[in-house]
Order: C-alpha cells, then sequence, then structure tokens
C-alpha cells in the first residue's frame, strides 16, 4: 500500500501576487492585504522608533540631531502616514477580533447563486468603513497638531 | 492568534497612554529633552514603556511570522520563519530595555 506523505507542491499556490490581488472577493480582500501591509510598515516603524529614542541615552545634542530627522516635510508625511496606518490596524483589528468570536457574521444561510458570502454582510462592511474613516480623521487631527505645533 | 490577539488589545492601551503624555503638553515642548527624560525618571511609565516595548514586539514579530507562513510551507521554512522571528523579537526587546533602564537612571 503506498504511504500518505507530504509532498510540497506549487500547485494552486499564487504567493505574494494572489496575496496583493485587491480586486477578488471584494472589501474583505482588500481588509485582509491592509491589515497585513499596514502591519509590516508598523513594524518597521517600530524598530526605527526604537533605535531613534534610544538617542536619548547619548546626551541632549544627539537627541536634537535625531529629533531633526522628524521635524522635517517628509518627516511629517511620515508620521501622518504612521497615525493613518495605526489607527486603521487597530480599529480593523478589533472588528477581526469580533468576527473570530462570532460576532457580527450574521446565520448561515444556504448558498444560492450568485453566492455572496453571507459572512460579509453590512456589519462586516460598516467595520472597515469606520476603520477607513477614523484613519482619515486621525490623520487630520495628527496634521494639524504637526503643524501648528500644539 | 490567542497571543496576537492578547497583545495587540493590551498594545492599544500602553500605547494610548504613550500617545497622551505627548499630548498632555504642547507637541513641540513634549520631545524637548528635558521633558523626555523626566518621562523616563518616572517609574510607572518606565513600566508602562518596557510594556509597551513587549507587547508590539512580540504581536509584530509574530504578525510578521503569520504573514509568512501564509506565504508559503514547508517544515524548513516554517522552522526557521519561527526561530528567525523570537531571535529578532529578543534583540529588539534588549535593545529597548537597555534604554529604558539608562534612561531611567539606573545605569547612570
Amino acid at each position: 500500500m503506498k504511504s500518505l506523505e507530504f509532498k510540497n507542491t506549487r500547485e494552486n499556490r499564487e504567493g505574494l501576487r494572489g496575496w496583493l490581488d485587491p480586486f477578488r472577493y471584494g472589501w474583505e480582500r482588500f481588509s485582509y492585504w491592509a491589515q497585513r501591509l499596514t502591519g509590516i510598515f508598523l513594524l518597521i516603524y517600530f524598530i526605527g522608533h526604537v533605535y531613534e529614542t534610544s538617542s536619548i541615552v547619548s546626551g541632549k545634542d544627539a537627541w536634537n540631531t535625531m529629533l531633526e530627522l522628524t521635524q522635517t516635510t517628509w518627516g511629517h508625511l511620515f508620521l501622518i502616514l504612521v497615525i493613518g496606518t495605526s489607527t486603521f490596524h487597530s480599529v480593523n483589528g478589533i472588528r477581526l477580533i469580533l468576527t473570530e468570536a462570532g460576532k457580527g457574521l450574521g446565520k448561515p444561510s444556504r448558498p444560492d447563486y450568485p453566492y455572496h458570502p453571507s459572512s460579509l454582510n453590512r456589519r462586516q462592511r460598516s467595520g472597515i468603513w469606520i476603520a477607513l474613516t477614523l484613519a482619515a480623521v486621525a490623520m487630520l487631527y495628527g496634521t494639524n497638531i504637526l503643524l501648528s505645533g500644539d | 492568534m490567542k497571543i496576537h490577539y492578547i497583545t495587540g488589545v493590551g498594545a492599544l492601551f500602553v500605547v494610548a497612554l504613550h500617545i497622551l503624555m505627548r499630548l498632555v503638553v504642547p507637541y513641540a515642548s513634549s520631545l524637548e529633552y528635558g521633558y523626555v527624560v523626566s518621562n523616563y525618571h518616572n517609574f510607572l511609565y518606565a513600566v508602562a514603556l518596557e510594556s509597551i516595548l513587549v507587547l508590539i514586539a512580540v504581536h509584530g514579530f509574530n504578525g510578521l511570522r503569520i504573514i509568512l507562513l501564509e506565504l508559503r510551507q514547508s517544515p524548513l521554512w516554517e522552522n526557521g520563519v519561527t526561530v528567525a522571528t523570537i531571535i529578532a523579537m529578543i534583540a529588539l526587546i534588549l535593545y529597548g530595555t537597555r534604554t529604558i533602564i539608562i534612561a531611567n537612571g539606573i545605569g547612570l
């Protein structure tokens, strides 16, 4: 009898191309890769932030030199992007936690043509829109603080 | 995924506190050397910073691990990704902890 063994084939595997396709499966797919891209971006920012703040132990001059990097137009734009991505990642993350707990999924239904997934309902889509709206509001608030210095 | 959710929700609260510390004074003066050092000298705030460091490092590197495991599967890849992300996570926590300890005044 032929033994059953795990075979690592590349069949049906689209890799990064399939992962990044935003047009398949609607808004849930957009939210799927936006959550991952913002996560990777925020991890890179976090590593940079830990390195940046470590200059505090080298004295006032080192701290001010490091700080000057963020006190430019590009530095401000980068920080505004951090504010937006972190807000989206947090709010959408809460939606995902609630979804995994079974909240907002709706009742199971018979799969009828044209096979709209019942799990991607108005509540789920609202969650994605709330995350995007709050990210935009946070970016506006951050822009105001960064530009006014208050 | 449980560790990912717990660290994510936990980080949300301590990061909110961290941002509040920047907003209770005008933004420009919140980044002045003297004010930031005084923040580090506050023991409770230093503990909050350490918890941000640990929670986000665990959340971030575990998230990266999940993404990489979704893209490709094989025993070598999965073990390699897990070990590499754990090493990177520990290195970042150690580096950040060094900053917090020295800035808190223990190492000065």
